[in-house]
C-alpha cells in the first residue's frame, strides 16, 4: 500500500478502464444514491432534463453485421485548466488546493457561463427545486446539501466522501492509503473498470495506470488537463 | 416639403415639434394601452419564471442559453443607433444631423434598459443578481474579475450612465423652454429637469463642451460594450463562438440593427407626428447609404467567419457550420442572409429603388435578420456540443416568447412615452444664435 | 477473504470513517438495530444485508444515519403532524466480504433504498372494498385480516388443499422457505415460480447433461477465451455483478493476459457490446450453433477430451448436418469457422451458454454447450465450468404455472406478478377473477396485488430478517440481513404472517430462521455471531464438515440423461417477426420499474429514459418507413402493443427486441400506465423439458401507427462523429 505524502497535497484522479466497462450504468445509479441528485419526471425527462453527473456514453460504429458499440461513461474531468472556472462571475466554481473543481451552490446565481463552456457537457442545472415525495427524503446523504432550483451542479468526485476519509486519517495520524478514498461510481462499478486516487502518489494505482500505454484523455488537444484518465479498448 | 427646415421661422419650429406634447390622439391612447398591457403580462411571466424555476423556459442540457440572451444582445444591438450614429454625427458636425440624434438617443437609453434587464431575467436566481457587483462587502466577497459576465455587467452600466447623460444634455435647454408650459406637474417636472438654465454663454459654452466629450466618450463605450457583449460568446471555447473577429463582428452587426431600427424609428415619427418638414428625404437617403454600407461589412464579416470555418473543417466546428447551413437551421441561415444583404443591397443600392418605404422595408428586415443572427449564433452550437452524445434541441417556451414580445411593447411604450414628455427633435438646434431673433 | 481482516477491510473499502472519538472502527457494523437515542447525527453505521431485486442474491451492506419524517398522528379526533426521527437507510453498496456481490452492485442493487422508502408502499394490511380487480381498498388491522385469510384458506383447505396455488418469483431465501413450509403444512402444491428469470432451462441442461443439481458455476475470471451462447451474462442473466467482476478480471487483472470474449446471441446485448467479436444468431438457432461449434471442434482435432464424451452424444455430434446447421444460425461459415478454430486453439477455452431468450430448445442448446466444455476438458479446472456447490436453500422450479392457476381455488401472491409477467394468453386475468380468494403480500400495489381480496404488506427486505441463497457461486453461501431499521409502516415479514395464518388455521408451521438453517451448514471455524455480523458466510466443500452439514444432502439427481438432441425452435403464430422481449440491466423483469431512479438511468442501448422503445433494423425500418421515435404496432396471434421505434444500428434484421418493464396497470405513480409490457402479447409456447415459458417463440406483424411522442431518449446521438466536413 502506498504511502501519500502527508506534506504534499494530495491531486485526486481518476481511471476507467474501457477494456472493463460494460456499459451496465450502475455507475449511474450510484452516483444519485450518494449525492442527492434530484430526481426527473417524464415531462422533464422529454424536456431533456434528466439531471446525470456520470453518463455513459454510447455509440455505434458501422453497420450490421459488423456493429461495434462503444461506451465511454462521462463525468466532470476535473480540468486542470478548467474552461468553466474563469467564466464563473461569482466564484462559484473554483479549484481547490487538491485539484478538484468544486462548485459552491451557495454562491451560484444560474449564470448557466461555465456549463456552456464546459466541452463535455457535464454539468447539470436545477430548472425546478427539486421534489421527494415523502419519505424519500428519508434516504438524503446528510453529508451532501440539498441544492435549490437556479443552481448548477456536477460530479464532486465525491467530495464528502474524501473529507470523511482524510479527516479519519488525520484523526488516526497516518495518510491516507490508496484506494481508501472511492467515489461512490468507483465503489459500485461490477467490471471495477474505476480506479481512484492520488496522482501525486508516484506508487498510487491511478498514477501507475496514467502511464499505460491505453491511457488516453478525453479532448485533451483543448488543453483542459484532465484528470480523469481512459483506458482504451485493447484490440 | 422644405428642403432645409432650418430656414423655417424659429416660432413655426417650436410650434411643430412642440405641439405633440400636448396633444395625445386615441391612437397614442390605445397603442400605449396596448404595449402596456403586454408588458404587464411579461412581467407576469416573468414573475411565473421567478416562483417555479428556470424550468418554465425551453432551455435544457445543452442549451443553457437560449431567447433571452439572444434578446440581450439584440437589444444591445438596436442600442448602438443613438449614441453611435448621433456621436458620429455630432462630432463630424454634419448639418443634417439635428433632427435624427435625439430620436436616436432615445432609442439607445430604452433598448439598453431592456436589454440590460435580460441578463438579470435569464438567471437562474434572479434575486442575487447584485453578487455580480463588485462592492465593499463584509465578507469580502468579490465578483470574479476574470469572468466575460462582469466585464459585460461594468460594460453596461457604464454605457446606460453614459446615454442616459447623453440624452438628457441635449434636452436641458428645451425643458428651460418648456418651464412655462400649462399643466403645472409638468412645469414642475421640466424646471426641475431643466436645473435652473438660463441660456447664459456661459451655460451654453459648458453645455457645448460636455456634449462634445460626451460624444466622444461613449462613442468609446458603445464600440466596447458590444466587443464585451461579443466576448461573452468568444472568450468561451464552445464551437464557433471562439472567434477572434466576433468583437468588431458584433459591433457591426449593432450599428446595422441599430440603424434600421432609427429608421423605422423616424418614419413612424414622420408620419404620425407630421414631421414631413424636419424629417426629409434627405434624412432617409443618408440613413440609407449608411446601411448600405453596414449591409456590406455585415456580409464581409458573416462571409469572413463562416469560410475560414469551411476551410478549416475542423470536425466540431463544421457541425455547427453544417447545422446552420445545411442541417436544421438552414432556412433561417438563409433567409438571414437574403434579409440582411440580398434585399438591402437591392433596395437601396439601386439608386432608382432607394426611397423612404423602402428603406422602411430593408430596416424591417434588417431587424428580422439581425434578430436571426443573434439566434443563429447561440442556439446551433450549443445543440451541437463537442460530444456527440450531448446534442440536443431547443424551442423556446410560451415565457420566453411572451417576456420576448413583452420587450418590443416595452419600447414602443417607452418611445410614445418619452415622445408624449420630450421634443424628439431637439428644438434649441433650430435656434437662431442671436436673441432678438427669438420670437 | 481472510475472515481476520474482514473489519479493516469494510473500514477502507465501503465505510467512511466513524467522528473520530465514537469508537473503534469494529463498532462500524452493527447488526442490531439502533435505537432512535442512541443514533448520533453525522455518524454512520453499516449493516450487512442481502439484495432482492434478483435471485443473484448480492450480499449488501447498508449505510445507516439518522433521518427525519413527518408522521400524523391522531388524538381525539385531531390530526398533528410530527416529526419522527428514525434510523434510515442512506445508501447500499455491496458487501466487499460476500462472495456473488464482492462490494460491487448493479443499477437495480444500488436503487433498492427508493423501494425501501417508495411513495407508494402500502401502509398496512388491505381489504378488498369493491369489485375484485377494480383495485379499491379499505384499510384492515392486521388481526382481522388475517383471520378473514385464515378463514377463507380454511374453506378451500376443506374442499381441497390441492385448489391453493402459492405464486412466488425466483429469490431461495427464508420467506420462499416459508411459503413452502406452509404450503406443506396446510398440505398445498408446491409453491409456483412465475417468472421469465427462473433459468429452469440452465438448471435442468445441468441436470441432463453432467446430474447437476443447480446452475453451474462459470469461473470467467481464470478464462482465456470465452465463447458465450445466448447468455447476456453482464445484463439480465443469472448473476450479473459476480459475473461483471469476473469479466473484468478476465480482460485486465492479468498481467500478460488478456481475455477474449466472443458473444453469440440474437441481440446486441451489453455483453454482445462488450465482446471482442459478436455473432449475430438467428433467434433459437443456438441449438444449431452449438451443434456447429462442436462439430468443427472435431473435424479440427480441437477437442483434446472429446473421448469422454458419452458415445451417444459423440455420434450425434457427428452425425449432424453441418452445412444445414450453419445456414440456421445465419453466420457466414467463414467467420463461424475461424471463431470456432479460436475458441479451440487457445489455452483456456470456455463456452457459457444459457438462455436469455428462452426458446422451445434452450435446454437442447444449454445440453450441447455442456458436452462442448466436455469435450474440451473445461469441466471442473480453473477457468472452466463448475458444479454448483450445495444450495442453503434450495430453488423453487418452474413449472406451466398458468395452467395450476386456472384450477386454483384460492391463490396467494408472494414476490410475483403474474398477471404482468405472463401473457395474456395465460388468461391469469380469469384465474384471478374466478378464484374464491386471492391472498398478496405486496409491498406495493403491483398488477397482480390489484386482484387481491386481502393485502397483508410485507416488511421491505432491509426491514425484516432474511437469508437468501445466491442462485449461482462457487461455494455454498448464504447471504443475511438483520432487522436494523424500524419499519416505516404497519408492516409484517411474510414468514411471521404465515405463522399467524397457519396458527388461526390451526396448522403447525414454524417458519425457519435463517440460524436454524446455517447452523447446521457452518464449519467449525465460524460462529453464528461472526456470520450475523458479517452478513453471511460461504463454504468451500472441502470445509463442510459438521456431520449435520453431510447429512443435509442434495437432493438426488437422476442419473444423468447423457443425450443430446439439436431441435429446431417452434415458433407460434404468423408474421414475419419475432418478438424477443428482454431484460434489461435496468429494468430485468420489470419488477424493479417503480423506481425513479431506474426509469431515468439510461437504456444502454437506446439510451432511453422513463420509457422502453422496439428495436428494429434499419433495413427493416427503411422498408416501413419507420423513423426513431414513431409508433409501430405490434401483432402476435394473442393481441397486439403499441410502442415506439428505436432504430438500432445492431439489430438482428427479422427480430424486435423490446425491454421488459414498462406497462404496468398498477405499481406506484412512477410506473403505472408507463409504456407497454411486451409479454402481454407472448404465445403459450414452452420449453417443453422445463415448462418454462418460452419468450422468444413468439411471430409478430409490425406496422408503422405515427409519429409519437412517447420515446425519450437522454442522448439521441448513436454515432460519435457528425457528418458536414467536406474532404
Ligand atoms: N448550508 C449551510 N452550511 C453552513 C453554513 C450555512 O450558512 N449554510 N454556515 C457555515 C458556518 S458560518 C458555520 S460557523 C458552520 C457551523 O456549523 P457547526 O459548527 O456544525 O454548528 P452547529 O450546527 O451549531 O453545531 C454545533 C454542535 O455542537 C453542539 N454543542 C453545543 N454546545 C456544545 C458544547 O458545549 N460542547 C460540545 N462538545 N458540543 C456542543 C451542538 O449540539 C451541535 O451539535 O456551518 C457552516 N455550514
Ligand atoms: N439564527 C442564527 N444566527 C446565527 C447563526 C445561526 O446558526 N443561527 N450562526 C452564526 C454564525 S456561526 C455566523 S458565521 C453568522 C453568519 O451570518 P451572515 O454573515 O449574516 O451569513 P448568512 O446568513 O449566510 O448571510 C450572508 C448573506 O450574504 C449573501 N451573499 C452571498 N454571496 C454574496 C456576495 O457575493 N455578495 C454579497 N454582498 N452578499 C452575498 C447571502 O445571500 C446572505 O444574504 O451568523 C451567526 N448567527
Ligand atoms: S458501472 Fe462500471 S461497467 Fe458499468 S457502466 Fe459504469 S463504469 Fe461501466
Ligand atoms: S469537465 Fe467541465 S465542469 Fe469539469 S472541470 Fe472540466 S470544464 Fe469544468
Ligand atoms: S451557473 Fe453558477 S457556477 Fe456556473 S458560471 Fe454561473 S454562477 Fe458560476
Ligand atoms: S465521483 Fe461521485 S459525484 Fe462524481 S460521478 Fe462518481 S459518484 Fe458521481
Ligand atoms: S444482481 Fe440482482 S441481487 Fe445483485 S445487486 Fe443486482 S439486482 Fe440485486
Ligand atoms: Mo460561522
Amino acid at each position: 500500500m502506498a504511502t501519500g505524502n502527508p506534506v504534499k497535497p494530495h491531486r485526486w484522479g481518476m481511471v476507467i478502464d474501457l477494456d472493463r466497462c460494460t456499459g451496465c450504468e450502475a455507475c449511474v445509479v450510484a452516483c444519485h444514491a450518494e449525492n442527492n441528485i434530484g430526481m426527473s419526471d417524464p415531462e422533464e425527462a422529454a424536456r431533456g432534463r434528466v439531471n446525470h453527473w456520470i453518463r455513459v456514453d454510447r455509440y455505434y460504429e458501422g453497420e450490421f453485421p459488423d456493429v461495434k458499440v462503444k461506451y465511454q461513461p462521462v463525468l466532470c474531468q476535473h480540468c486542470d485548466e478548467a474552461p468553466c472556472e474563469p467564466v464563473c462571475p461569482v466564484n462559484a466554481t473554483y479549484h481547490n488546493p487538491e485539484g478538484l473543481n468544486v462548485q459552491v451552490y451557495n454562491r451560484c446565481v444560474g449564470t448557466f457561463y461555465c456549463a456552456n463552456n464546459c466541452p463535455y457537457t457535464v454539468r447539470s442545472f436545477n430548472w425546478f427545486d427539486p421534489k421527494w415525495p415523502e419519505p424519500m427524503q428519508l434516504q438524503h446523504n446528510p453529508d451532501v446539501s440539498i441544492r435549490p432550483g437556479g443552481v448548477m451542479e456536477k460530479c464532486t468526485f465525491c467530495i464528502q466522501k474524501i473529507k470523511r476519509v482524510e479527516e479519519q486519517a488525520h484523526a488516526g495520524s497516518r495518510p491516507v492509503a490508496d484506494g481508501e478514498v472511492q467515489p461512490a461510481c468507483v465503489q459500485s462499478c461490477p467490471a471495477e473498470a474505476m480506479v481512484f486516487g492520488d496522482l501525486n502518489d508516484p506508487d498510487s494505482k491511478v498514477s501507475r495506470f496514467a502511464g499505460d500505454g491505453r491511457a488516453t484523455k478525453l479532448m485533451e488537444e483543448l488543453g483542459t488537463k484532465p484528470k480523469v484518465i481512459y483506458l482504451e479498448k485493447a484490440r | 416639403m422644405a428642403e432645409h427646415p432650418e430656414l423655417l421661422p424659429y416660432g413655426i419650429i417650436r410650434e411643430d415639434l412642440f405641439r405633440p406634447l400636448s396633444r395625445a390622439g386615441r391612437k397614442w391612447w390605445f397603442t400605449v394601452a396596448v404595449c402596456f398591457l403586454l408588458v404587464l403580462a411579461g412581467l407576469a411571466a416573468w414573475g411565473v419564471q421567478l416562483r417555479d424555476g428556470l424550468g418554465v423556459t425551453g432551455l435544457n442540457r445543452p442549451v443553457f442559453w437560449g431567447l433571452y440572451i439572444v434578446d440581450f444582445v439584440f437589444w444591445i444591438g438596436i442600442s448602438h443607433a443613438g449614441t453611435l450614429i448621433s456621436a458620429i454625427l455630432r462630432l463630424t458636425d454634419a448639418a443634417w444631423r439635428k433632427p435624427v440624434t435625439r430620436a436616436a438617443e432615445a432609442i439607445t437609453l430604452f433598448a439598453l434598459m431592456i436589454g440590460g434587464l435580460f441578463p438579470i431575467i435569464h438567471l437562474g436566481r434572479a434575486w442575487f443578481f447584485y453578487w455580480l457587483i463588485p462592492y465593499p462587502n463584509a465578507r469580502l466577497m468579490w465578483p470574479n474579475f476574470r469572468s466575460p459576465l462582469v466585464w459585460d455587467l461594468t460594460a453596461i452600466v457604464t454605457y446606460v450612465t453614459g446615454s442616459a447623460i447623453y440624452l438628457y444634455l441635449p434636452l436641458i435647454p428645451d425643458m428651460a423652454q418648456l418651464g412655462a408650459h400649462n399643466k403645472p406637474w409638468r412645469r414642475k417636472l421640466y424646471r426641475a429637469l431643466s436645473l435652473g438654465w438660463t441660456g447664459s454663454d456661459r451655460e451654453w459654452h459648458a453645455l457645448e463642451m460636455a456634449m462634445k466629450l460626451n460624444a466622444v466618450i461613449i462613442l468609446a463605450v458603445a464600440i466596447s460594450v458590444h466587443t464585451v457583449v461579443a466576448w461573452d460568446f468568444s472568450m468561451s471555447i464552445a464551437p464557433t463562438w471562439h472567434s477572434s473577429i466576433f468583437g468588431p463582428y458584433f459591433v457591426v452587426g449593432a450599428i446595422f440593427s441599430g440603424i434600421g431600427a432609427l429608421i423605422i424609428v423616424m418614419a413612424t415619427l414622420r408620419h404620425t407626428l407630421h414631421l414631413e418638414n424636419y424629417l426629409i428625404k434627405r434624412h432617409f437617403d443618408n440613413m440609407s447609404k449608411l446601411m448600405l454600407t453596414m449591409s456590406l461589412l455585415w456580409f464581409y464579416f458573416t462571409m469572413s467567419e463562416h469560410i475560414t470555418i469551411w476551410y478549416g473543417n475542423e470536425p466540431k466546428e463544421m457541425a455547427v457550420f453544417g447545422q446552420r447551413t445545411r442541417g436544421d437551421y438552414a432556412f433561417w441561415f438563409w433567409t438571414m442572409v437574403v434579409v440582411n444583404f440580398v434585399i438591402p443591397v437591392i433596395l437601396l443600392g439601386i439608386k432608382k429603388l432607394r426611397s423612404i418605404k423602402t428603406a422602411v422595408i430593408a430596416s424591417v428586415g434588417v431587424l428580422i435578420g439581425m434578430w436571426l443572427e443573434r439566434y443563429l449564433i447561440v442556439i446551433p452550437t450549443l445543440v451541437t456540443p463537442r460530444l456527440a452524445s450531448a446534442t440536443s434541441f431547443y424551442s423556446p417556451s410560451w415565457v420566453e416568447l411572451m417576456i420576448t414580445v413583452a420587450t418590443f411593447a416595452a419600447m414602443i411604450m417607452l418611445y410614445l412615452l418619452f415622445a408624449r414628455l420630450f421634443p424628439i427633435i431637439a428644438v434649441w438646434e433650430y435656434k437662431p444664435h442671436s436673441p432678438e431673433e427669438e420670437d | 477473504m481472510e475472515r481476520r481482516n474482514f473489519f479493516k477491510i469494510l473500514s477502507t473499502a465501503s465505510a467512511g470513517a466513524l467522528a473520530t472519538g465514537c469508537g473503534t472502527d469494529t463498532d462500524k457494523l452493527i447488526p442490531l438495530l439502533v435505537p432512535e437515542q442512541d443514533l448520533i447525527p453525522g455518524v454512520e453505521y453499516w449493516h450487512p444485508s442481502v439484495c432482492t431485486s434478483c435471485s443473484s442474491g448480492c450480499g449488501v451492506v447498508a449505510r445507516v444515519m439518522d433521518g427525519e419524517r413527518i408522521i400524523e398522528r391522531s388524538t381525539e379526533g385531531k390530526t398533528e403532524k410530527l416529526r419522527q426521527r428514525l434510523a434510515a437507510v442512506k445508501k447500499l453498496e455491496g458487501n466487499p466480504l460476500d462472495q456473488v456481490s464482492g462490494g460491487r452492485l448493479c443499477a437495480r442493487g444500488q436503487a433498492g433504498v427508493q423501494a425501501l422508502y417508495n411513495p407508494d408502499r402500502l401502509r398496512g394490511p388491505l381489504k378488498r372494498s369493491g369489485v375484485r380487480g377494480e383495485a379499491t381498498f379499505q384499510p384492515i388491522s392486521w388481526k382481522e385480516a388475517i383471520a378473514e385469510a385464515a378463514d377463507q384458506l380454511m374453506k378451500v383447505k376443506n374442499e381441497g388443499a390441492d385448489r391453493i396455488a402459492l405464486v412466488t418469483g425466483t429469490v431461495s431465501s427464508t420467506r420462499s422457505l416459508a411459503l413452502r413450509g406452509f404450503a406443506k403444512a396446510i398440505g398445498a402444491p408446491e409453491p409456483l415460480v412465475c417468472s421469465v428469470a427462473s433459468h429452469a432451462a440452465e438448471r435442468k441442461a445441468a441436470e441432463i447433461a453432467l446430474a447437476w443439481q443447480g446452475l453451474p458455476f462459470y469461473d470467467i475470471a481464470n478464462a482465456r477465451h470465452i465463447l458465450s451462447v445466448g447468455a447476456d451474462f453482464l445484463g439480465g442473466w443469472v448473476s450479473p455483478v459476480n459475473y461483471a467482476r469476473q469479466f473484468g478480471a478476465f480482460r485486465q487483472a492479468r498481467t500478460e493476459i488478456r481475455g477474449y470474449l466472443a458473444h453469440a446471441e440474437s441481440r446486441l446485448s451489453i455483453t454482445a457490446a462488450a465482446a471482442d467479436q459478436w455473432l449475430p444468431l438467428k433467434p433459437g438457432s443456438e441449438a444449431q450453433f452449438l451443434g456447429a461449434v462442436g462439430r468443427i471442434l472435431l473435424e479440427l482435432n480441437l477437442a483434446p477430451k472429446a473421448a469422454t464424451l458419452p458415445p451417444p452424444v459423440l455420434a450425434a455430434f457427428q452425425a449432424l448436418d453441418l452445412a444445414s446447421f450453419i445456414a440456421a444460425t445465419g453466420i457466414e461459415e467463414r467467420k463461424l469457422r475461424a471463431a470456432v478454430e479460436q475458441l479451440g486453439r487457445s489455452e483456456g477455452p470456455l463456452v457459457l451458454a444459457g438462455a436469455s431468450t428462452i426458446h422451445t430448445n434452450s435446454v437442447d442448446a444449454i445440453v450441447a454447450s455442456h458436452y462442448i466444455n466436455m469435450m474440451l476438458g473445461t469441466i471442473g479446472t480453473p477457468g472452466g465450468m463448475q458444479a454448483p456447490p450445495k444450495s442453503a436453500i434450495d430453488p423453487l422450479t418452474a413449472v406451466k404455472f398458468s395452467e395450476s392457476l386456472a384450477q386454483a381455488r384460492a391463490i396467494i401472491l408472494d414476490e410475483a406478478n403474474p398477471l404482468y409477467t405472463a401473457p395474456k394468453a395465460a388468461h391469469v386475468r380469469e384465474s384471478l377473477m374466478k378464484a374464491g380468494f386471492v391472498l398478496s403480500f405486496a409491498t406495493t400495489l403491483d398488477d397482480s396485488a390489484a386482484w387481491a381480496d386481502i393485502i397483508l404488506p410485507a416488511h421491505h427486505a432491509l426491514e425484516g430478517e432474511l437469508a437468501v441463497a445466491p442462485a449461482t457461486a462457487a461455494h455454498l453461501s448464504l447471504a443475511m440481513g438483520g432487522s436494523f431499521v424500524q419499519p416505516l409502516y404497519d408492516t409484517q415479514s411474510v414468514p411471521a404472517t404465515l405463522a399467524a395464518i397457519a396458527s388461526v388455521m390451526k396448522v403447525t408451521f414454524q417458519p425457519a430462521t435463517a440460524k436454524e438453517i446455517a447452523e447446521p451448514l457452518l464449519p467449525k471455524d465460524l460462529t453464528w455471531e461472526t456470520v450475523v455480523r458479517e452478513g453471511g458466510f460461504h463454504v468451500e466443500a472441502a470445509a463442510l464438515v459438521t456431520p449435520a452439514a453431510r447429512t443435509k444432502k442434495a437432493p438426488k439427481a437422476a442419473a444423468p440423461l447423457r443425450a443430446v438432441s439439436f431441435s429446431a425452435a417452434k415458433f407460434e403464430g404468423d408474421g414475419p417477426f419475432l418478438l424477443q422481449p428482454y431484460l434489461s440491466p435496468q429494468h430485468h423483469e420489470g419488477a424493479s420499474a417503480n423506481l425513479p431512479w431506474l426509469q431515468e438511468c439510461p437504456d444502454p442501448a437506446s439510451s432511453a429514459v422513463w420509457s422502453l422503445p422496439v428495436e428494429i433494423d434499419p433495413v427493416t425500418a427503411q422498408r416501413l418507413g419507420i423513423a426513431t421515435g414513431d409508433n409501430v404496432k405490434l401483432e402476435s396471434a394473442s393481441g397486439s402493443i403499441t410502442a415506439p421505434a428505436y432504430i438500432h444500428p445492431g439489430a438482428v434484421p427479422g427480430v424486435l427486441s423490446m425491454a421488459i418493464g414498462g406497462g404496468h396497470q398498477h405499481f406506484g405513480r412512477f410506473a403505472s400506465g408507463r409504456g407497454v409490457n411486451p409479454l402481454e402479447i407472448l404465445a403459450l409456447a414452452y420449453e417443453p423439458a422445463t415448462g418454462d415459458l418460452a419468450t422468444g417463440a413468439t411471430r409478430v406483424r409490425l406496422t408503422r401507427v405515427g409519429p409519437g411522442k412517447d420515446l425519450i431518449q437522454y442522448s439521441a446521438h448513436d454515432k460519435e462523429e457528425r457528418p458536414h466536413g467536406h474532404r
